[in-house]
């Protein structure tokens, strides 16, 4: 399975994105990163096809006019899910990505049916220690990395995320729409992450009305490079039973519906 | 210094000694084994009268080596007889159960003693491995992974799954929480420079009961020092726990009588079968990843088979004699290794348990007053 790069026009202007895959859509929000390709993507691309719009001013793309916050972001990717996908769907987003999911699943709850979020930034309480900045922080498994873009690509990707958001411990702004989220959520915490503390996701946890943490074990912060099968598996349960997922099918394949 | 009071639980009336594993369990008698349990309990609920600062107990499977398949129903019952001491489980094999399981029972051990559990994390011997029917290469692998989890449902306060390599739990929330908080303090063997690291990176106490020698007990203590800082913290003397068989009499040969009858029967009746199926484990399977490993394990047991009374008593490894000797031997040991706990075994192999009763006795009244100040 493989990602191709396809633009729309949108009333804000055009916009890149990437779509792969076969199934039931489901709309991912990249990271400060940009887009990747990732092994556990790519698996989910065999039973959902994936749309991966392009922050504008990432990889490449140009920034558009009054585009300048998460908050317009989910407005500009609103449009492009009426406009591509024209039915809600299942929506997922990593760090960076997970802000804007959070904003997309606040403010267009009829757009969303379940919501992942992957270790989500935003969200840093009080005597929570400082992200880290070293390689670890982000892989425990680098050597799973594979075409990765140029570090200074990488790094032009991450000036442009700041533009989108306040380079706050705790966007308070984010903190208000976490109660208005009204897909069941699943928010994911690699048990090595070094830029998000783990209070931020029992924070998180404790404020999405229905939601549920999951520890992904041995993991940093990109739990798609560092555990791909488990993030899959996990994942890919979560999103075809919903809540159900919390029960053990075992050899038992009735499809649970998802609240 | 502190003093722990451990306790294997042996049968002490197998009629056939033999190499079977796992040992065929005709020779115990419930009955008897009613009455042994009530003394063994008592035992171990006298050792707080006696001064003694934790009680121990732990888990072994499918031998007369020791009848606590679960420790926690030991703990239970002695936390019911018992008002200070710490109850220490010493511990669970984590790996070879449900963590969450092991979560729950130690959050309830510590909430019912009022914050008194001393929790520990176990990898085993290799026979338990085939008793449990889990992959011995696996072993390293869970223990790394249950640790984890099992402080994580200690400590964390919203409700969470866990996907891991070995367990996947969608929602858990274990009530009840324990008392200690981000939970009990743990504890983890440490009688190789591996595993001391292991412990020292877990910012666990260390435990080392299998002694052959004093110096590589003292590299141990060095490697989970040095680990323990590169972690950020520094361990106290009452980190560091040392087993000692021990046997204290009126006489210095009725003490070394007591425990050569009962290493005798300890290394040639009890571990049988265990010696079988642990051989098995150390050369069909990846249990340990180094080769050294399996050749320190032989050297270990090779070593302490021919080594007298007086020779492990030279060297440090029991305590053997009168209260006086006895006193002598602990200065010397915490002069050698400065650890704050020994972990007491008077109840080695067959040794009577009326000579235990005497010992424990002879401990209270002259040994711990000379000793606790260390």
């Amino acid at each position: 399975m493989e990602f191709e790069e396809r633009e729309v026009r949108l009333p804000r202007g055009k916009l890149r994105y990437h779509q792969g895959g076969r199934g039931a859509p489901l709309l991912y929000f990249h990271s400060a990163g940009g887009f990747r390709a990732s092994r556990a993507l790519k698996k989910l691309m065999e039973t959902r096809t994936v749309y991966m719009p392009i922050v504008p001013g990432f990889d490449g793309t140009e920034a558009l006019d009054g585009i300048k916050s998460c908050a317009d972001l989910a407005e500009l990717f609103a449009a492009f899910a009426d406009s591509v996908i024209k039915d809600a769907c299942d929506v997922m987003g990593h760090s960076f990505g997970g802000r804007i999911a959070i904003w997309f699943a606040a403010r267009y709850p009829e757009k969303v049916r379940l919501l992942v979020l992957e270790a989500p930034s935003g969200f840093r309480p009080a005597g929570s220690p400082p992200p880290r900045r070293d390689q670890a922080a982000m892989f425990a498994h680098p050597e799973n990395l594979a075409n990765e873009k140029s570090a200074e690509a990488t790094a032009q990707n991450r000036k442009m995320a700041e533009r989108y958001h306040q380079a706050s411990d705790m966007d308070e702004e984010l903190v208000g729409q976490l109660g208005k989220i009204k897909a069941v959520t699943l928010i994911l915490h690699g048990t090595r992450d070094g830029m998000i503390p783990e209070a931020s996701a029992n924070f998180i946890k404790s404020r999405i009305p229905i939601s549920h943490l999951v520890f992904v074990y041995d993991a940093a912060h990109a739990i798609e490079v560092d555990q791909p099968e488990l993030f899959a598996s996990l994942t890919g349960d979560f999103l075809r039973r919903g809540q159900g997922f919390l029960v053990n099918p075992g050899s038992d394949k009735m499809e649970a519906v998802p609240a | 210094m502190k003093f722990s009071y451990f306790h294997l639980m042996p049968w002490t009336d197998v009629t056939e000694a033999g190499q079977d594993w796992p040992v065929p369990n005709f020779q115990f008698d419930p009955k008897k084994g009613t009455e042994l349990y009530r003394t063994y309990i008592d035992s171990m609920a006298y050792a707080e009268e006696c001064g003694f600062d934790w009680v121990g107990c732990n888990e072994h499977h499918f031998s007369p080596y020791g009848l606590m398949s679960n420790p926690n129903l030991i703990a239970a019952s002695l936390i019911q007889k018992t008002k200070r001491i710490k109850i220490a489980v010493l511990g669970c094999l984590v790996p070879l159960l449900n963590p969450i399981r092991v979560a729950e029972e130690f959050a309830m051990l510590d909430v019912i003693s009022g914050g008194r559990l001393i929790a520990g994390f176990m990898r085993g011997i290799p026979h338990e491995y085939v008793a449990y029917n889990v992959p011995p290469s696996e072993s390293f692998g869970r223990m790394l992974e249950a640790s984890e989890l099992i402080r994580k449902a200690w400590s964390q306060p919203q409700p969470f799954g866990w996907e891991g390599k070995y367990y996947q739990f969608r929602a858990i929330s274990i009530w009840p929480r324990p008392v200690q908080q981000p939970g009990p303090r743990v504890l983890m063997s440490g009688s190789t420079p591996e595993s001391a690291r292991f412990a020292a990176q877990n910012h666990a106490k260390l435990g080392i009961v299998r002694l052959t020698d004093l110096e590589s007990v003292r590299d141990c203590i060095k490697v989970y020092k040095e680990a323990a800082e590169e972690a950020g913290w520094m361990p106290e003397p009452d980190d560091i726990l040392i087993g000692q068989y021990t046997s204290i009499a009126e006489t210095e040969a009725e003490a070394k009588k007591n425990l050569e009858g009962g290493i005798d029967y300890f290394l040639n009746v009890l571990n049988g079968g265990i010696r079988t199926a642990a051989q098995l484990v150390l050369q069909k399977t990846r249990y340990y990843t180094k080769p050294t490993a399996i050749e320190r394990t032989a050297q270990r047991v090779a070593v302490l088979k021919g080594m007298s009374i007086e020779e492990r008593v030279d060297k440090g490894l029991v305590l053997c004699g009168t209260p006086d000797q006895v006193v002598k031997q602990i200065k010397n040991l915490h002069r050698e290794l400065g650890m704050g706990v020994i972990n007491v075994v008077m109840k080695v192999g067959n040794v009577p348990n009326d000579a235990i009763h005497r010992g424990m006795t002879l401990f209270k009244n002259h040994v711990v007053e000379h000793v606790r100040d260390l």
